[in-house]
């Protein structure tokens, strides 16, 4: 009975609910059923008024203010570059930088970043004509506080360098001067006028520094997703073993419970995430950058290093910590090409602005020098992509396709033509054959004659179709890689008067040089090892399996390399190739592999014969000893660089068909072929 | 975290929201953490556990991998949590009782909710709960069910728990058997087994009932559309009047210490798939004071056009409760035309208002005389401020977005893009109103420096009135306005009384480059734009130094400025439209970082964009050589030879795994202990299908960068050769590094593409039967590849190593390597292979996929080079057995 009751009130609350589907549903259905007309605005947005074009403008047109402003700046509570910062005092050279000198003693640190000062390009020793006058606060070890200093003028084109933040008492007023510290609070920045500088561990290296330490360009497969910085240093890793594989989304995840590693110096994960509040996390947040982790910043407190001139977006994810999950799957979901572009991002900006303190205070004074230079400053792309903004020099030009490192970025590619430089030394005899052979390239340009011997000119010259310009030079063998304003071409072919060489071998080389612009196309090779015996590197010319160096008495390279060698390299190092003229070639080799951070290429020269020897031997000038000098020059000048440069190579390149059993007439570069 | 009084929770509501992962976390744990993390981990694998008891313990060894996450986020994470239980139904912070930390908890949840109840052990029924008191189930569970009710049916009281209504119910239940982690089939009383069958077929009708009731409430146009049908008639003199008494409360004045992370609330942006914000617009209202006058004109025609924009983009959104961002619909374009008490007091009136958190207000004319602020007056507190004349005292960086005045010309007038190139004047200055020091200052650079300058002023000697904005003299010389502007290369942008001015607008489309005079101005959007490259700014002192600066910068980068500054035009000041969008934008990329747009995608102007290439390998980077390389061998079913060239590849040094890629369906891998013995790891993969692109997957079991693909019959590469292609590969870790060399040709009888395999002092690809490259073009090959030609590919079995030939020189705009001599490459037994591939319809197939890749890319991408690698001493005069790679080359 009851259970009758009970079907009977579910057939009843059946048919109320079929009743309900047939109101609600069918009602729908119908709806949907209908062609639907167009609907203006799909969803309803902001209606399209009737009368719109019977509104009024915001402004009109004549309405003009009747009494424009006095030109006078409008006042605010602190400095900004237009109105504390003088610049008048910089025309000319650009930016002149005196360092106040300690007062008494001083550490060693101190002493060394005050020679790395004065020894770059930037230095004056007289405060009178300097346009930026920098002090130094970085004794904090030894308690010293630099007090206010002579010309402090309100501190007008002062910059108060502060390496590493351990606050002396504001004994002075800071004023009108700038100030270059370690991760800013964002509150205390001034956005364009203020410089913020990385937090340095106490024992970074003064020069050189270590490398980046990515191995390979994405990650490995397996590897932690995220790194967490602990508050007392060191970083723990998630180590579940899943990766979130960014390479297939369908990979297996290994199950289990995560491991938390404690104590590790460098996280290995693909991301790192640092805290947003404490500016000693900025610390953490180079030593990602060193391990090539993408830091994720939690709404930072602190300004980013350089935020200036470096886009950040490319090398780290600065994101909001109110949404810390979201984050975590953004990270989780990004793409791996972008993966990819963020890690690499983070090896070039260590190793060009962050790896030593010397490239740290270069940075800075860059940054003010771009500020003065307002629009023929670094463009953007200079400063964010290799080889960096210390490397590729605004006074070269401002066009990043005049540089050979652009050409892809700006879809551009290297002239076609070349100019050939050769340096004529003391024997002095004008080197005729050279001339032809080299004039007999199509693709040469012109010819410049560097003449650095006691002899005097010759008056006749051999007739050519090449235009045909004689430099006379000083004597000195750091002349040949000076920015002579007659070189007109991209690509410059450094010769010796004693190099032989055939057309062929010319056009080929050119034509490889057009696919490496950046790099040096040489013919002649040396190496460089290290010499256990002695604890230091050694110098080779013989013929061996490899190579890491070509001379340049026979070389391609971009004549921006002759800018730099001039202009960036420090007094010394030019000195030292001016009295040890073997160690011209060695110099410029490590110039251009600081640079490219590649090897040079090989290309086949025809005659392997004993003349090659004297060629080989080094660069021009009087050779007592030829090759004693040498690891000499590359000990001195590793020990300037701070780092060693030099990469070998085992490969040459050659024509496609070179030596191939097929007819020599279908060759395009036959003479190569010659015994 | 959870800092909650551990009170019975008291709506299964909550099972929306990560609240419900706090139940399930700390009823239940231990039996649902092993399981959770590992569902979890598909897809969020290192997503916190939320809520584990021992959440407090100083210790976190206790805790599992989800909760020391969850710990990791521990501040942030508690004050959404907090907000929630101050007010569980609040209806604005809490809007259906959702914490809203976005939609991926959410998702987790219901993923969580979802696998929970199809587990095995749902089936179980525990034999405590089958104890009802009546058939009604029992009434703990009942509660919930009605607070539940009461407050989603928002009833006017609480609902009692005897006589809820049971439809809904059971979904809900569900829900809350999950809760209290009862077994799903325990809910439906005990009863015989025919009389289940009626629940069953009740429960259908109810689910039926259910999804209509929710297209019911989902589709709420369909049902109210049927009134907009017509479009809607609506004036702007009809809109509602609102009387603000003038007493109505004013915000604050605005916050200048305002940053994105303290005076906005990012929660309400939560996280959204497409990474977009979601703006609302209040409904346009006429604001009257007490006395009935209006507190300013409704509404320009400006910022008409500026909400119509808004609300015509992805941006928009009409539900108030899922908006991130708040336009108001009161216009304060122009501080002049507004009575700034009244107007802030229309603003606090906003039904969202909240202290002007997340408002954004549009501004380009602010301040006003004497001393014309270089912001808004009115008072807005923290409300954003996209405003055009900032100055470096009133902007707040990284909060407010800096506009440009948008110049009404531009509608009038239609200047077509001059290109770069000198023009007849060096510099103009044609703005009227300027003070009279500027104006003596333009004047004496003017007499020095002649023709080339022109100073410009108002026509005084013109009869109609009208027409004289058009118009500029220079003594009685009448120019045209802004025509004139075209002829100059530079332009001259002075402060007036407002540091922002709408010349700038009107310089740009002329693309004349501006000399922005205007110390401490914030440039328009000078956030994302870099105004280096389209612009000169000069301090004020240094005006009279104007023209030797100017004179200093190459013809080159001039011209590149005038591209520039026309481009900036285009793309961001031309329209109303140009202005909202980029404003949003701007605080778009602000709330979402990660998806940020980048440097060049603001500044570049398209045809930089089209021309350039950003290789993906930038880095200059040589691998260290114990890395290794993996090599890819697929195969068919020639196993001889697959033997032979696994025998071969184990002998190069540098071999640190062998895949071998088992394309055949029809016949099975041989067995293990057929299979050559060799020292690194060697793995067969079995794929589904026949198909070309198996070779490139990115298959997981490549752990090194380097792969080496090489088909199954090339067995005449040495060691050697095999080892030095490696090292080359490593000094070009970012190219296509292989052995056979083909070439392209473009064929001018037939005036396309040619495939040319003969002997030729060129190469633009190399095969892949034989090649090194980087395991990221796997990737690219697998999921980036353009247009069709994966499937095409597939379908002609051909053409695969020609795809990634086009893939790679494409992305890098790099040529490739050829290494070593040529040679023969095949077996020698394989000539009938060897003959066809000579064939002369293959040559044709392969120049048909040239055509159709080219067409396809759009461009030719290959680069053609004329050399290849050898060693250093490769057939040199030297001793053989000196040579580090001797064995190369012979045949």
């Amino acid at each position: 009975m009851q259970s009758w009751r009970r079907r009977k009130s579910l057939w009843l609350i059946l048919s109320a609910s079929w009743l309900l589907l047939v109101l609600l549903g069918g009602f729908s259905l119908l709806r949907l059923a209908l062609p639907s007309r167009p609907r203006p605005g799909a969803p309803q947005g902001w209606p399209r008024w009737l009368d719109a074009e019977l509104l009024q403008s915001f402004s009109q047109a004549g309405e003009l203010p009747e009494d424009a402003a006095s030109p006078q700046a409008p006042h605010g509570g602190s400095c900004n570059w237009g109105a504390c910062f003088d610049t008048s005092k910089c025309r000319g050279d650009g930016l002149k930088v005196f360092v106040y000198p300690a007062s008494g003693p001083i550490s060693e640190t101190h002493h060394r970043i005050l020679a790395s000062i004065e020894g770059s390009r930037f230095h004056t020793f007289s405060p009178a004509g300097a346009c930026l006058l920098l002090l130094l606060s970085l004794d904090a070890q030894t308690g010293e506080c630099s007090s206010m200093p002579l010309q402090w003028n309100r501190g007008r084109n002062h910059l108060v360098l502060r390496l590493h933040p351990a606050p002396c008492p504001k004994t002075f007023q800071l004023g009108q001067a700038m100030v270059a510290e370690a991760s800013p609070t964002v509150d205390s920045f001034r956005p364009g006028f203020d410089v913020a500088l990385p937090f340095l561990p106490e024992a970074h290296p003064l020069r050189g520094g270590a490398p980046g330490q990515l191995q390979q360009h994405s990650p490995q497969p397996g590897i932690t997703l995220l790194a967490l910085e602990e508050e007392r240093g060191g970083w723990r890793t998630a180590d579940t073993g899943s990766s979130a594989c960014p390479w297939d989304a369908r990979c297996e995840q290994d199950p289990g419970p995560g491991q938390t590693q404690r104590g590790e110096t460098l996280p290995n994960a693909t991301f790192c995430l640092i805290s947003g509040h404490r500016p000693e996390a900025a610390s953490r947040f180079l030593q990602a950058l060193q391990a090539g982790c993408i830091p994720v910043l939690l709404s930072p407190r602190w300004e980013l290093p350089f935020s200036e001139v470096i886009d950040w977006t490319k090398a780290a994810i600065v994101a909001d910590e109110r949404l810390p999950l979201q984050v975590l799957a953004a990270l989780q979901e990004m793409s791996p090409a972008r993966v990819l572009a963020l890690r690499q991002q983070t090896q070039f900006l260590w190793d060009a602005y962050f790896s030593s303190v010397e490239k740290v205070i270069h940075t800075t004074l860059e940054v003010i020098q771009d500020r003065i230079f307002g629009t023929s400053a670094h463009p953007s792309l200079l400063w964010n992509s290799p080889p960096g903004a210390l490397l590729a020099l605004s006074t070269f030009s401002t066009s990043p396709q005049d540089f050979p490192f652009y050409h892809l970025q700006q879809g551009s590619r290297p002239e076609g033509r070349f100019s050939a430089l050769i340096w004529v030394g003391p024997p002095g005899q004008p080197p005729l054959k050279l001339i032809q052979a080299v004039a007999g390239s199509q693709h040469c340009a012109q010819i410049l004659v560097l003449w650095s011997n006691e002899r005097p000119l010759p008056s006749s010259w051999p007739e050519t179709a090449m235009p045909l310009t004689v430099i006379d030079g000083h004597r000195k063998v750091s002349d040949r890689f000076f920015p002579y304003s007659t070189i007109r071409t991209d690509a410059i072919l450094s010769l010796d008067a004693r190099s032989s060489l055939s057309t062929s071998e010319v056009d080929f080389a050119f034509v490889v040089w057009q696919s490496f612009p950046e790099r040096m196309v040489g013919f002649l090779t040396s190496s460089h090892f290290w010499d256990e015996a002695h604890g230091g590197w050694g110098y080779t010319a013989e013929r061996t399996n490899e190579f890491s160096m070509v001379l340049t008495t026979a070389a391609f390279y971009h004549r921006y390399y002759h800018t730099l060698f001039t202009h960036s390299l420090p007094k010394a190092l030019r000195t030292l190739a001016d009295e040890a003229p073997t160690c011209v070639d060695v110099l410029m080799n490590f110039l251009v592999a600081a640079v490219t951070k590649l090897p040079p290429i090989k290309v086949p020269y025809g005659k392997q014969r004993q003349e090659a020897a004297p060629l080989a031997s080094g660069g021009p000038g009087p050779r007592s000893k030829p090759q004693a000098a040498a690891p000499d020059c590359v000990n001195q000048i590793a020990a300037a660089f701070g780092h060693m440069p030099l990469l070998s190579s085992r490969l040459r390149l050659d024509p496609v068909l070179f030596k191939d059993p097929v007819s020599v007439q279908r060759k395009k570069y036959r003479s190569l072929e010659k015994p | 975290m959870f800092t909650l009084p551990q009170k019975d929770f008291s709506a299964p509501t909550t099972c929306l929201g990560p609240a419900c992962m706090q139940d399930l976390g700390s009823s239940h744990g231990d039996d649902l953490e092993g399981e959770c993390s590992r569902k979890l981990d598909q897809k969020l694998p290192e997503l916190p556990g939320v809520g584990d008891s021992a959440m407090f313990s100083p210790d976190t060894s206790y805790l599992s991998s989800r909760g020391r996450m969850i710990k990791w986020f521990w501040d942030s994470a508690e004050e959404g949590y907090r907000t929630y239980h101050m007010d569980e139904y609040d209806e604005n912070k809490n809007p259906s009782g959702i914490i809203n930390l976005g939609v991926s908890e959410n998702k987790l949840c219901f993923d969580l909710l979802s696998w929970r109840l199809s587990q095995s052990d749902m089936q179980r029924v525990e034999p405590s709960l089958l104890q009802y008191a009546d058939w009604r189930g029992h009434l703990f569970l009942r509660e919930e069910v009605a607070k539940f009710l009461s407050f989603y049916c928002k009833s006017p009281a609480p609902l009692r728990p005897e006589n809820e209504c049971e439809k809904e119910a059971v979904c809900v239940i569900m829900c809350a058997s999950v809760k209290y982690n009862i077994r799903g089939p325990a809910l439906i009383p005990r009863m015989k087994t025919k009389h289940r069958i009626y629940y069953i077929t009740l429960f259908s009708i109810v689910l039926l009932g259910l999804i209509a009731t929710g297209m019911f409430q989902f589709w709420p146009h369909s049902i109210e559309s049927s009134n907009d049908w017509n479009v809607e008639k609506r004036s702007v003199r009809d809109v509602p009047v609102v009387r603000l008494p003038a007493d109505s409360p004013i915000p604050e004045r605005g916050d200048l210490s305002c940053r994105m992370h303290t005076c906005f609330d990012v929660y309400r942006c939560g996280f959204n798939p497409k990474n977009k914000i979601k703006v609302y617009i209040y409904a346009l209202k006429k604001y009257v004071d007490d006395f009935g006058v209006p507190v300013s004109n409704t509404i320009s025609r400006e910022y008409n056009e500026l909400l119509t924009a808004i609300s015509d983009s992805d941006y928009y959104t009409d539900d108030i409760n899922r908006a991130c961002l708040f336009v108001p619909s009161i216009d304060v374009l122009n501080q002049n035309t507004l009575r700034i008490k009244e107007t802030a007091q229309a603003l606090a009136q906003l039904s969202r208002w909240d202290r002007g958190t997340n408002h954004l207000l549009f501004n380009m004319l602010p301040g006003g005389p004497p001393d014309y602020n270089t912001a808004l007056d009115v008072p807005r507190d923290r409300a954003l401020l996209a405003g055009g004349g900032f100055s470096t005292w009133t902007y707040r960086q990284g909060y407010d977005v800096s506009i440009p005045v948008y110049s009404p010309l531009s509608a009038e007038v239609d200047l077509p893009e001059k290109g770069p190139g000198p023009r007849r004047y060096f510099l103009i200055s044609s703005q009227v109103g300027l003070h009279p020091e500027y104006r003596e200052d333009l004047e004496a650079l003017q007499v020095k420096h002649g023709e080339s300058v022109l100073v410009l002023d108002k026509c005084t000697n013109l009869s109609e009135g009208g027409l004289s904005i058009r118009k500029r003299c220079h003594k009685h010389q009448v120019f045209d306005y802004p025509q004139v502007l075209q002829e100059a290369t530079f332009c001259v942008v002075l402060r007036g009384a407002r540091l922002g001015q709408a010349i700038l607008s009107d310089v740009l489309q002329a693309g004349c480059v501006p000399v922005v005079i205007a110390d401490s101005y914030i440039l328009p959007f000078s956030e994302v734009l870099d105004w280096k490259r389209a612009s000169v700014v000069v301090p004020e002192e240094k005006m009279s130094d104007v023209y030797s600066i100017l004179q200093s910068i190459p013809q080159r980068q001039i011209e590149e400025m005038q591209r520039q500054a026309r481009w900036f035009w285009e793309a961001y000041f031309q329209s109303i439209k140009a202005i909202a969008l980029a404003t949003l934008q701007i605080i778009n990329d602000r709330i979402y970082p990660y998806a940020a747009i980048s440097y060049e995608e603001w500044n570049d102007p398209p045809a930089v964009k089209w021309g350039s290439v950003s290789n993906p390998l930038f880095l200059p980077l040589i691998p260290p050589q114990s890395q290794g390389f993996t090599a890819i061998v697929l195969t068919y079913d020639r196993v001889e030879s697959l033997f032979r060239v696994i025998t071969e590849v184990s002998k190069v040094p540098s071999l640190s795994k062998l895949l071998v890629v088992w394309n055949n369906q029809n016949k099975n891998p041989p067995e293990d202990s057929l299979w050559p013995k060799i020292r690194v790891p060697l793995k067969v993969v079995r794929t589904a299908e026949n198909k070309l692109s198996n070779r490139f997957f990115p298959y997981d079991e490549i752990e090194t960068e380097a792969v080496l693909a090489i088909d199954d019959d090339i067995i005449m590469l040495t060691s050697d050769e095999l080892q030095f292609g490696y090292e080359v590969w490593r000094e070009f870790p970012d190219r296509l590094v292989g052995y056979p060399g083909r070439l392209h040709l473009w064929d001018h009888e037939m005036n396309k593409w040619k495939y040319e395999s003969e002997w030729t002092n060129e190469v633009s690809m190399v095969l892949t039967g034989a090649a090194f490259y980087h395991k990221y073009f796997n990737y690219l090959y697998t999921y980036k590849m353009p247009g069709d030609i994966k499937n095409w590919v597939d379908a002609h079995m051909n053409c695969e190593d020609i795809a990634m030939n086009f893939l790679v020189a494409n992305v890098t705009g790099k040529a490739v390597i050829k290494v070593t001599p040529r040679k023969k490459f095949k077996c020698p037994e394989c000539t009938a292979i060897d003959g066809l591939s000579l064939d002369q319809t293959h040559m044709v197939e392969r120049s048909e996929c040239i055509n159709k890749f080219a067409s396809v890319f759009g461009t030719m991408p290959l680069k053609v080079v004329e050399h290849r690698a050898d060693p250093v001493l490769y057939k040199d005069d030297f001793p053989e057995k000196l040579k580090s790679f001797p064995n190369i080359g012979s045949l």
